[in-house]
């Protein structure tokens, strides 16, 4: 061989075994991600970590925006005015106080996202090998799905669901209102056996048995709404009807025969001092209450807002003097955030000191007024509500018993037990510090939830049910009817074929 | 002071070098002829003694004849269209030369993938711009060497940040999703397309991108940048070429010179244009006119504390840049080495801001084996300090840096009586307490490595075999102290740290053959296979609630987290992922009787990225050319002629990794809450960390592919004095990567599917080289280039928002829309035509967003350069301009309305009495819409190089003064019309917002260049 073949032919190998040692299949070992399909490509995943996620999913309610703005900005219990430039916001909030909103809304697109990926991540807990969910942790994620889905059912009258090894080539189904209500009751009540009992707490931010009653009082009191059919026109008139409201109050009992009673002091119930009303509120570190004080307190306060949402004067006019929920002021002691009072604070505002604020915007005192235009406000427009509280803000609340007594109330009433109502409705009255009603009717019922449940997120339901949604209020002059459900998101409808949109959008 | 000690150094002995060329003794007489092989002898020679005005030309027959001084040895004989030829006259009398032709000036030598190639023969659109063309300046990325200089290719630099983020559009934007610059490969290894250091972790008032990852290339060491452009170039980097490629080539020493060079700068920078805001008294009377008060209002007496401050002034300055770089390089036949050091430290005009950069480089090359192995070495290392103004892309109402200085009361003192800072509230926070209360620093190491084995196995055929590495790692540290008044800050103390370690890896291994398969038929091949894999590991923590209010004991005690329940939190995450690209390549070029020339390209790709069913992509490319000029018929006055035509498609995966496989991370950040902290001066609380999806099954995900076409023609007349090209292309990008919203309920709100639309590309690009004059005491050249893109979405059915606007009030607002047949991000916005009576915005067609005809993308790019060399002085002017694209003014929009300054925040003079009333909400609306058209005198050089021949140690010495960014002519109203900032939603990019980026700056600079 010469030099120059040998040369050659040792090169040849070289190169050709630089060129094969060197492929790869292209395989890459996941290690920051737990992958959750098993050998066939089934789902496969950790019941009790995704339980946690779907728990700790709460905390997206306690934003201002998306999902809690459905329920409150609609209804006449609070205004988010543009002031000046502030909260403008290419007109997201204006359009939900003056009931223009369109299926391009973006919170009613947020929302819809927001409560159906949680729906799916409680499927994917139910569904769950590895390890499969205990039957207590299956009866928590019903009872968490129940109250996502009873979320996307209420606001927009239809629910897609997805099976948890259905792809993103599968087109959602749907379930119309209808369905979905019989869908959500049945989880209930296939979970009612295997969840706990416990009494009321501050920390209750597991699902209970109370929890589930709570929930299915709600259901059954707002069946007639969801039984009726929506058209351009609105629900017509719904009926109630009394075998539901005898299980509105069947649920109720269930409740209070697990210790839950009226507390004491009406804040307790939003402070780390709750103590008998607390059925289910959110784990500590799963979103913050802090967002409803700072939603409407003013620059200027301690701590500074972001000088937001106010009450309607209107509103705040369903209240006597000696209400408790009407507010208590503030006993500023130089301590930190003493300088707010609690309920709805009025007129001059006063500092940890006592010296009154200067409006930074206005160069002039810091004066709450109660009449706030929706759009061109001055900084100081507008009564402010605070429940939770800078100085002890408790967990944020899902469900608590003065709904429930309410509910139990209404149930009452609406099936001629017009006395017990009253009583019911005068012993809550009575704890809140206000005088007792004489005589009780679907108006003051109505009233008496709003002075209760004001900002937590009851009222657009409740003026359904009451029949008030398409009335007129303070900048608010559009009554179509069928607004009493949103519009399908249209991207929604852009990408689930299977969903139709609802009448008048 | 030590550059001055340079300076006065250089000063003298350029002062020496001046005096030694006077020293005139005897004289003598040389004669001879000059000819060239292919003509004959050649009349019009200039015949000139070096170092001197004296000379001649030679006659009809080549003949010349010239009496040279004593002491001045060397002729120099120069003709267009050949090479300059030296020689020594020694004790000759007679000299006759043999010209040779000039390839480099008729045909450059241009690199494209896996080789390189003459420009003569060259069937692809390649732009080639080598170092003497690059732009001079304060320059920190080598991107920024070639803005303007490439027709096709437009460069944006972000901002004014020394070592900002550039984004480069070849051709157009086809993309929508951030992976939308080309592919950069340095001296064969291409690079991974990722940021390397970490982007601004939002501590309450934004985030902000990271840094240029290029900036770790010195650009002093770069040779050439070379920008392929159509798919018959591209093609052979298949999945990464779709963009366009560029590829960047360092220096290399050179055999048979050692050379010894240094060249520093030191520049001047200063802000160009400043907001026209209201002085103190101004603000007070406007104040009072568009509240309606009355003079001597006690809310006046509240407002006006009496100082007349210039907040703008507080925080920019006068920066100060300097760069030095010292290389060695020499070599024999046997082995050539270049080494480099650089130092750059280049401030920024806002305070706090600057690069810093140490670099090393070495190239070397050595060969074995009597020849037949060659092997090459290529290394970088950088160390690179960037500190940080806390200057953000997004920030809401209380703004960043920026716009604290823009709307905070001019009537405000920066200080106390007693010296320390004013702070007056959280929502009217100081800028200077802002920069002095904080730090963000970064540091980033990176090296890149490769060495070739370039084997010849037989006369035509030769094997290549690459190892690169490239790895870097990167911390970034900011931390403000909680005696800052800013919510979300205050009282408790931010502080955010983050890590990026990416390791790459390439082994590459190709056959070339080469062979004359005839007597007119040559045959070029290429075949080959790739391997990548790509690390990235980040981890990153985000604290508040310090005990501390010390920004040292912050940054580097973090232990000094108050961690008591519900005081202060400290939480992270940390992230590894691994990418493989593995790549079979082919390539050949035929090139017949030297006129016809054929290329034709393969390239299969396979990758992570991608679920099972799509693992590869296949990408083929064709074209050809013709050299009409080497055909009879074609005159002669036509020096090159040559039609080249291509067709090819590439692709494009710049997309997360494993987007098929269901799977699940824990994050602390699913309750709209930003990193999972809840910071308030009432405490720190956290949320949970959880599990949440991160990808569905999605095996069906594959490339993005482009599919283009290129006609072009390449044209010389005059002997190549005037020449230039013309290329038409169309790109059609389709399958689009494309974020989409997930059909509820899902696990996540979107997913990654491959859109079925087009995004057209279409343009015209020329470019001009003129030769005007070019005698050996003045010459003129010009080189121009223009392109024209037009851009579009075709067959696409969604709707997709982009462009978010931020600002007090201005949350959810967006400016951009991608839909069918508009171009993309065009702006959707509210036709917006003034003012009523009551001063609330009148919007014609009603208070609903719309497309309004306008975009952000540039119809015309332009560039022209005009380089005039008079005696030992050289002048360069360079022009760039942007046509046809429009800004959106996001910083008009959050901050210089009626509403603004009624709410006591500072404004610019023309809000003052523009008929708005203070309670319009200056919605999103053409009203802040603006053409944004410029041309921008960019560079301009004046260079002196002085005469060497005397001094022996000294083979060359220059001087030069360069101004950068002169002056710009545009009819925008903010501080420059080239801007974009991200403002990106839901992933899906932006384009041409402007939100107080960081400033534009002139600068002036001067720079020594000396060789030993």
């Amino acid at each position: 061989m010469s030099y120059n073949t040998l040369f050659r032919s040792l090169s040849f190998l070289l190169v050709l075994g630089l060129v094969f040692t060197a492929c790869t299949d292209l395989e890459v070992e996941e290690v920051e991600s737990v992958v959750i399909e098993d050998e066939a490509g089934g789902f496969s995943g950790d019941a009790g970590a995704l339980l946690e996620t779907a728990y700790n999913q709460l905390g997206a309610l306690t934003a201002q925006q998306n999902t809690y703005s459905l329920l409150v900005h609609t209804s006449d219990e609070m205004i988010p005015p543009t002031r000046g430039t502030d909260w403008g916001d290419n007109g997201v909030w204006r359009l939900l106080h003056s009931h223009n909103w369109d299926p391009t809304h973006q919170y009613i697109l947020d929302a819809w996202n927001e409560l159906n990926s949680r729906v799916f991540t409680t499927n994917q807990v139910l569904a769950s090998t590895n390890p499969a969910p205990n039957p207590q942790q299956t009866a928590e994620a019903k009872f968490l799905r129940a109250f996502y889905m009873w979320h996307v059912m209420d606001l927009y009258g239809q629910v897609p669901f997805r099976e948890v090894n259905e792809g993103v080539d599968v087109d959602p189904r749907v379930l119309t209102r209808a369905e979905a209500f019989d869908f959500i009751v049945r989880d209930l009540e296939e979970a009612l056996p295997d969840l706990p009992t416990a009494g009321p707490s501050a920390t209750n931010d597991r699902a209970s048995q109370a929890a589930a009653n709570a929930l299915l009082a709600r259901l059954y009191l707002n069946r007639g709404v969801y039984n009726a059919t929506v058209n351009e026109q609105g629900a017509l008139s719904p009926t109630f009807d009394q075998a539901d409201m005898t299980r509105v109050i069947e649920h109720a009992d269930a409740v209070i025969a697990d210790g839950y009673t009226l507390e004491e002091n009406y804040y307790n119930n939003f402070s780390t001092n709750a103590q008998s009303e607390l059925i289910l509120v959110n784990a500590e570190g799963a979103g913050d209450a802090e967002t409803r004080f700072y939603m409407t307190l003013h620059y200027d306060h301690n701590p500074s807002g972001w000088n937001g949402f106010a009450t309607l004067a209107d509103f705040y006019a369903k209240f006597e003097d000696g209400d408790v929920r009407k507010g208590v002021a503030a006993t500023p002691d130089g301590s930190d955030f003493s300088g707010i009072g609690r309920g709805f604070l009025v007129g001059q505002q006063f500092n940890d000191n006592g010296e009154p604020i200067t409006n930074s915007r206005s160069n002039s005192p810091l004066v709450y007024e109660p009449d706030v235009p929706l759009i061109g406000a001055d900084t100081d427009d507008g009564y402010r509500a605070i429940k939770y509280h800078p100085e002890d803000k408790g967990r944020y609340v899902q469900l608590r018993y003065g709904d429930v007594h309410l509910m139990k109330a209404e149930a009452l009433l609406r099936n001629g037990q017009n006395a017990e109502a009253l009583a019911m409705v005068n012993e809550l009255r009575a704890v809140r510090g206000a005088s007792p009603l004489a005589s009780l009717d679907e108006a003051s019922m109505l009233d008496e939830r709003g002075r209760e449940l004001y900002w937590e997120g009851t009222r657009r339901i409740d003026q359904i049910r009451f029949g008030t949604f398409a009335d007129t209020w303070a900048e608010k002059t559009t009554t179509d009817p069928f607004r009493i459900i949103y519009p399908i998101p249209q991207q929604a409808i852009d990408s689930n074929p299977n969903l139709e949109q609802n009448p008048g959008y | 002071m030590r550059i001055f000690t340079q300076f006065a150094y250089v000063m003298f002995m350029a002062t020496a070098v001046l005096w030694s060329g006077t020293a005139l003794a005897q004289e003598k007489t040389v004669s001879g002829t000059v000819t060239s092989d292919a003509e004959g002898p050649l009349p019009g020679v200039n015949v000139l003694v070096k170092g001197t005005s004296s000379g001649t030309v030679t006659d009809l027959d080549g003949n010349y004849r010239l009496t040279i001084p004593e002491g001045n040895n060397t002729l120099v004989f120069s003709s267009i269209g050949y090479a300059n030829q030296e020689v020594e006259v020694g004790s000759q009398t007679t000299i006759d030369i043999v010209m040779a032709e000039d390839v480099q000036a008729l045909s450059e030598v241009v690199v494209i993938g896996y080789g390189t190639q003459e420009a003569r023969d060259a069937t692809g659109a390649v732009a080639s711009v080598k170092a003497e063309d690059f732009n001079g300046g304060v320059i920190a990325s080598p991107e920024q060497l070639i803005q303007g200089k490439a027709a096709g290719v437009q460069i944006t630099q972000s901002s004014g940040e020394p070592g900002a983020g550039i984004n480069i559009r070849i051709r157009g934007t086809s993309s929508v999703r951030s992976g939308n610059n080309p592919l950069f490969v340095v001296d064969g290894v291409p690079l991974a397309g990722d940021d390397v250091s970490g982007g601004g972790a939002d501590t309450g008032f934004g985030t902000s991108s990271a840094r240029n990852p290029l900036n770790f290339i010195n650009p002093q060491d770069i040779a050439s940048i070379d920008v392929l452009k159509d798919a018959s170039a591209t093609a052979i980097y298949g999945s990464r070429g779709a963009n366009g490629v560029v590829i960047i080539t360092t220096k290399t020493g050179k055999s048979g010179e050692s050379k010894l060079n240094y060249s520093g700068n030191i520049g001047v920078s200063n802000i160009t244009k400043k907001y026209d805001l209201l002085n103190a008294s101004e603000f007070v009377d406007a104040y009072a006119q568009v509240n309606g008060l009355s003079a001597g209002d006690p809310a006046l007496q509240t407002l006006d504390l009496g100082s007349d401050t210039d907040w703008q002034d507080e925080i920019f300055r006068t920066a100060i840049s300097q760069n030095h770089n010292l290389s060695y390089s020499g070599g024999n036949e046997n082995g050539q080495y270049r080494l480099s050091l650089g130092y750059t430290d280049q401030e920024g005009i806002v305070e706090r801001s600057s690069l810093r950069r140490l670099t090393a480089r070495f190239n070397g090359s050595s060969s074995f084996l009597n020849d037949r192995l060659n092997v090459t070495t290529q290394v970088t290392i950088s160390d690179i300090r960037d500190s940080f103004a806390p200057i953000s892309d997004n920030a809401g109402a209380t703004g960043d840096l920026l716009g604290m200085a823009l709307k905070l009361n001019p009537t405000y003192p920066v200080r106390n009586p007693d010296g320390t800072l004013f702070q007056r509230s959280v929502t009217e926070a100081s800028p200077v307490a802002f920069l002095e209360l904080g730090q963000d620093n970064a540091n980033t190491v990176r090296a890149l490595g490769n060495i070739t084995f370039d084997l010849s196995i037989t006369d035509d055929l030769s094997f290549k075999t690459i190892l690169g590495g490239d790895r870097s790692a990167s911390s970034r540290s900011a931390a403000y102290s909680g005696d800052l008044l800013i919510q979300g800050i205050e009282e408790q103390g931010r502080a955010a740290f983050s890590d990026i370690t990416t390791i790459n890896t390439l082994m590459e291994n190709y056959f070339n053959y080469n062979k004359e398969l005839s007597s007119n038929v040559r045959m070029e091949a290429v075949l080959g296979y790739s391997y990548q894999r790509f690390q990235r590991e980040t981890s990153n923590i985000q604290a508040a609630g310090f005990r501390s209010t010390d920004i040292d004991v912050m940054l580097n005690n973090l232990a000094a987290v108050d961690l008591t329940t519900g005081n202060g939190a400290i939480i992270g995450n940390s992230t590894s992922r691994v990418d493989e690209l593995q790549s079979f390549f082919g390539r050949v070029n035929f090139d017949i009787s030297d006129k016809y020339l054929l290329t034709a390209t393969l390239r299969a790709d396979g990758s992570t990225r991608f679920g099972d069913n799509n693992k590869y992509g296949v990408f083929p490319a064709f074209a050809g050319a013709w050299r009409l000029s080497d055909e009879a018929f074609v005159p002669d006055g036509l020096t090159d002629l040559k039609l080249r035509a291509g067709y090819g498609v590439t692709g494009n995966q710049e997309i997360p990794s494993n987007l098929y496989t269901n799977r699940q991370r824990y994050s602390f950040d699913d309750n709209n809450v930003s990193n999972g902290l809840n910071v308030s001066p009432t405490g720190v609380t956290i949320n949970n960390g959880a599990l949440s999806n991160v990808a569905f099954a999605n095996p069906d995900l594959q490339w993005e592919s482009t599919t283009q076409i290129n006609i072009g023609v390449d044209w010389g007349i005059l002997n190549n004095r005037l020449r230039g090209s013309i290329d038409y292309y169309r790109k059609n990008t389709n399958d689009l990567l494309f974020q989409v919203f997930s059909a509820q309920p899902a696990p996540q709100e979107f997913f990654w599917e491959n859109l079925d639309a087009d995004v057209i590309n279409e343009g015209v690009e020329v470019t001009l080289n003129a030769n005007i004059a070019d005698s050996e005491t003045f010459a003129w050249d010009i080189s121009a280039n223009a392109a024209y893109n037009d851009n579009r979405v075709e067959n696409f059915d969604g709707l997709i928002n982009t462009g978010s606007i931020s600002g007090q009030g201005l949350s959810g607002a967006f400016a951009q829309r991608i839909a069918d047949g508009q171009p993309l991000f065009a702006y959707f916005l509210r036709p917006f035509s003034g003012f009523d009576d009551a001063g609330q915005s009148i919007y014609p067609q009603g208070d609903v967003q719309q497309f309004v005809g306008r975009a952000p993308l540039p119809k015309w790019n332009l560039g022209v350069t005009n380089n005039f060399y008079i005696g030992n002085f050289d002048l360069s002017v360079f022009f760039a301009g942007q046509l046809g694209q429009y800004v959106y003014n996001n910083t008009q929009n959050a901050f210089f309305t009626a509403g603004a300054l009624a709410g006591g925040n500072n404004v610019t003079q023309d809000v003052v009495g523009n008929g708005e009333s203070r309670g319009n909400a200056p919605e999103v609306s053409t009203r802040f819409l603006e053409d944004a058209s410029f041309v921008r005198l960019q560079n301009f050089t004046l260079g002196y190089n002085f005469d060497t021949d005397g001094i022996e140690f000294l083979s060359s010495l220059r001087l030069y003064l360069t101004g950068q960014n002169l002056f710009v002519i545009t009819n925008y109203n903010g501080q420059d019309p080239e801007v974009n900032i991200n403002k990106a939603i839901d992933n899906i990019p932006s384009f041409g917002i402007d939100y107080t980026p960081f400033p534009q700056a002139r600068t002036f600079l001067l720079g020594l260049n000396v060789s030993f």
